[in-house]
């Protein structure tokens, strides 16, 4: 899972959103460094709707033409399971990497 | 600029533009709006950044189209019915019309060459070896083979695009297509 996937999915994770509030989310949720392009976030939209991870929501206001998505259960529980690998791989990297006592 | 980026989603398969490109389009028109704000530069990276993505994304859904073209066979594209949907390519005709003006120059070329020529038997050549017509006739049908090669795959091609396979592959009992929830 790349790291922009990975972001899509923590911004869906906590409620419904349509493209650009993805897009500022993932933003924010980076610190500004990583700036998902429009083409790269339908791409991976397309993959993860394809796979069921996500799925659309249809909002009740959406005269804009917004379509907004949200997380499925299938895709929780991938996301669920890629943050356990990565506490578990950041534990054993902080262990690796931290000086050792003498 | 907004322009451009509008016209870089017709890089996209038809069938991705009708699934996604009026989003694409809202999305493109919030993240110029807001990059307008911030100063020329950061526009212009932001252009560019745009621009990327669409040439890079719509080149990944024409290579993911080709790869697994029924990933998109879920998307209608048009009203179903019992007209062949097949059409020649213009390229198709562009080219028929320069073989047919070939076969035209070539048969003018051969009346003029046996108009020419005097029509006193002409002196025979030397009779090739035999390994030489056998390497000759190999060739030939190697070559043959490959035409009707391409051939095949040209009427595969065309009854694929054709919809013929797509009508084939369509299962009505399918279930609905998924991602399409609504909340009551």
């Amino acid at each position: 899972m790349t790291e922009p996937v990975l972001l899509i999915l923590l911004s869906l994770a906590e409620q419904p959103r349509h493209g650009y509030a993805i897009l500022q989310d993932t933003l924010h949720m980076s610190g500004g460094r990583v700036r998902i392009s429009t083409g790269t976030l339908y791409g991976a939209l397309r993959r993860l709707l394809r796979d069921r991870w996500i799925e659309r929501f249809q909002e009740q206001d959406n005269s804009r033409g917004k379509q907004a998505y949200r997380l499925t259960a299938l895709g929780r529980r991938n996301l669920q399971s890629e943050v356990s690998r990565l506490k578990h791989l950041t534990r054993v990297a902080n262990l690796r990497v931290a000086p050792r006592e003498t | 600029m907004r322009a451009l980026l509008r016209s870089l989603l017709y890089l996209y398969p038809a069938a991705y533009r009708a699934e996604y490109g009026e989003e694409m389009r809202i999305v493109l028109e919030e993240v110029q709006t807001q990059a307008k704000k911030t100063g020329p530069l950061a526009q212009a990276l932001s252009f560019a950044r745009e621009a990327a993505g669409l040439v890079h994304g719509a080149l990944e859904e024409h290579a993911h189209g080709i790869l697994f073209p029924q990933d998109f066979s879920f998307i209608p594209q048009r009203r179903l019915s019992m007209r062949s949907e097949f059409r020649f390519p213009k390229a198709a005709v562009a080219l028929m019309s320069v073989i047919l003006a070939a076969v035209v120059v070539a048969i003018d070329k051969a009346k003029a060459i046996s108009a020419s020529a005097p029509h006193a038997s002409l002196p025979m050549g030397p009779i090739q070896p035999l390994h030489y017509s056998v390497i000759s006739t190999l060739l030939i049908t190697l070559a043959g083979l490959g035409v009707c090669g391409v051939l095949l795959w040209a009427v595969l091609f065309a009854l694929h695009r054709s919809g013929t396979q797509r009508l084939s592959d369509l299962n009505p009992s399918a279930s609905p297509r998924p991602g399409k929830t609504i909340l009551s």
